[in-house]
């Protein structure tokens, strides 16, 4: 009888039911979030810009005080002892913070001292955490005149000082550069190795699909879709065939006519009008493909390319919301896609 | 195992009250050594003041001054302190503003530190500076003439006279910064009054010779009464002018008075600057 409901809880990093927040303007931020991540999982949190994904980990890592529902962290009521969680958790906020008036070392420093690291252990952690994150050879250098991508790398080592169980990770990696953002995956993939459960919010669906073991989409302070990456792609159904047109609204609508209603796919395909021609996703997408494009041919619509492809995360965002996540995202799905074909998985 | 991590965790973190003080006393000192802007230019403009007021107003203004005081100097140098002190708590604010913009402000938040004991430290390292700052002026004042009758106890008291007049204004800065969450509102709302305060108070001339309209708004401004309280412990007198108090015993009867004033003004606008802080540091949802 080791499964007592206290016992069950404890397995969990974060236990939110019914977590609720509404400003004093109306604003319903969160409407009804309710989420269960057990210990060491990586997770991915996902939705548009709005949508409540910050509100969200503001509440979890006690920020913010939800108006309704209860939230527990690493087995801590996140209302009744936020210090106790505050103690257990690491936090990486959306905006990058540093101190830039002080050094590497004395931004790890002061956070060491914040989250009473003991004095014995400090030095040596300090220096462990530089190497992690590749700024040992500027430990000394104040924090002003580092780029966009080694501020980030310092916020996080400072998320990380006393070790904690769980860390948040607002949208890590926005706005950096290709390179810094791989550099950065690599380092959140470790401390998962390690043990450490990640909450993590993002706007590239690359992000997810690579770090997160679990996924949840979240649309109007609402979750819509809750699932492995894999789990995901699966329900959006079949595979998907892009087709590009020659330009002409009018040729887009009609090929997006043809292929729901002409009979070609046995089942009735979801048909998507795009900026360069249409896209239909069927699960007899890669048989009838070539029916498609002869009986647009026959009608005088003129192909200039088609592809067969596995759905992408950006399907899946594109099915649950009807709207891409971001443009940079849809960018960053092609080269995905691209990667995806060598053995390596586009590591670098 | 992560059950384990965070046992042996909760354990660790035993930082005391004054541990939470004295980290970010350091950071904040730390911080003002690094940044030359805050430590120098606060003391620059004061500095400019006691040299040309001294060298230009020095003979015509010294003839004015009631008897007993030796040189402008000496009249002078308590102002200035009081000077510094303004200027030096304007950069309190400016500080936690910075801190708001850049993110730590939350990051501390996020952090298990006990809040109050977070703007302790930073507090106590703004007084700290606020003192060395008067320190300087003071021996610069005496290198260029003045005579601190009251010799270095004197000079310690000044001290802490500037360091007690500063606590109304820092508490007004910070509130500013709260209210504007902006860096440059905060500097701009808070210099547009330093020279008002400074001219419409007994700082540089005596009341009596000032318009009575002037000498009105003296009497209500803060910057009189600590500067009274400088210029007493400098003169070794009672010099308040715009009350006659003679309830206590010479030089007593301007430093009760106008200690009591400025420790009520400081408490009151302290208060309000600490309602501020927590309003903004708190996690209620509005």
């Amino acid at each position: 009888m080791t499964d007592s409901p206290a016992d069950g809880r404890r397995q969990f990093a974060i236990d939110a039911e019914n977590l609720q927040v509404t400003y004093s303007d109306g604003t319903e931020a969160v409407k009804e979030v309710s989420l269960s991540i057990p210990r060491g999982e990586f997770f991915g949190f996902l939705g548009p810009n709005g949508a409540g994904k910050t509100t969200t980990i503001k509440t979890m890592s006690t920020l913010l005080k939800p108006t309704g529902g209860t939230i527990e962290v690493n087995g801590f009521d996140a209302v009744a002892e936020p210090r106790k969680v505050r103690e257990s958790i690491g936090y990486m906020a959306q905006e990058t913070s540093v101190d830039e008036e002080l050094t590497a070392r004395e931004n790890i420093r002061f956070a060491c001292e914040s989250y009473g690291v003991p004095r014995s252990e400090r030095s040596e952690r300090i220096n462990e955490l530089l190497e992690l994150v590749d700024l040992a050879d500027v430990a000394e250098k104040t924090a002003d005149d580092f780029s966009g991508g080694m501020k980030k790398r310092l916020d996080a080592a400072t998320a990380l000082v006393h070790r904690p169980p769980l860390v948040f990770l607002d949208e890590p990696t926005t706005g950096l550069d290709p390179k810094a953002r791989n550099r950065l995956w690599e380092y959140f993939q470790r401390i998962n190795d390690q043990g450490t459960t990640i909450f993590l919010t993002t706007q590239y669906l690359e992000e997810a699909d690579q770090l997160c073991d679990r996924l949840a989409v979240i649309l109007d302070g609402e979750i819509v879709a809750d699932g492995t990456p894999s789990d995901l792609k699966r329900e959006v159904g079949g595979e998907i065939l892009d087709v590009n047109l020659d330009d002409g609204a009018d040729q887009y609508q009609q090929a997006a006519r043809i292929a729901r209603d002409s009979g070609i796919f046995p089942e009735t395909p979801t048909v998507d009008v795009t900026d360069h021609g249409i896209t239909v996703t069927a699960q007899t997408a890669r048989q009838h493909g070539t029916d498609l494009l002869v009986a647009l041919r026959d009608e005088g619509i003129t192909v200039t390319g088609f592809n067969v492809r596995a759905p992408t995360l950006d399907d899946v965002f594109l099915a649950i919301t009807g709207e891409h996540l971001d443009d940079d995202a849809v960018d960053s799905e092609e080269t995905t896609a691209a990667a995806a074909a060598r053995p390596d998985g586009g590591e670098q | 195992m992560s059950s384990e991590t965070a046992a042996e965790l909760v354990e660790r973190s035993s930082n005391t009250f004054f541990g939470d003080v004295w980290v970010n006393f350091v950071r904040w000192n730390l911080k003002a050594v690094r940044n030359p802007f805050v430590l120098v230019v606060s003391l620059v403009q004061p500095i400019i003041f006691l040299v040309l007021f001294t060298e230009v107003f020095g003979n015509i203004a010294g003839q004015e001054l009631p008897p007993g005081i030796p040189n402008y100097d000496t009249y002078l140098v308590p102002a200035i302190a009081i000077q510094v002190s303004l200027a030096a708590a304007v950069t309190s604010g400016i500080g936690l503003v910075n801190d708001i913009e850049n993110g730590m402000f939350e990051k501390v938040l996020v952090s298990p530190m006990n809040r109050t004991a977070v703007f302790l430290g930073k507090t106590l390292a703004e007084l700290l500076r606020i003192a060395v700052q008067i320190g300087i002026i003071l021996g610069l004042g005496v290198v260029l003439g003045a005579e601190i009758e009251t010799g270095i106890l004197g000079a310690i008291a000044i001290m802490g006279i500037g360091v007690l007049f500063s606590l109304w204004f820092i508490a007004f800065s910070n509130t500013l910064a709260i209210i504007t969450k902006d860096q440059e509102s905060t500097i701009i709302g808070a210099n547009l009054l330093q020279f008002p305060l400074l001219f419409l108070s007994s700082a540089f001339v005596p009341v009596e010779s000032l318009p009575s309209w002037i000498q009105t708004v003296a009497k209500v401004n803060p910057v009189t009464y600590g500067v009274d309280a400088a210029r007493a412990v400098i003169l070794d007198a009672d010099v308040m002018e715009i009350w006659d108090i003679t309830a206590f015993d010479g030089i007593w009867n301007t430093l009760v008075p106008a200690i009591g004033v400025l420790a009520g003004l400081g408490l009151v606008l302290g208060a309000v600057a600490v309602f501020m802080i927590r309003r903004a540091a708190s996690a209620d949802v509005r």
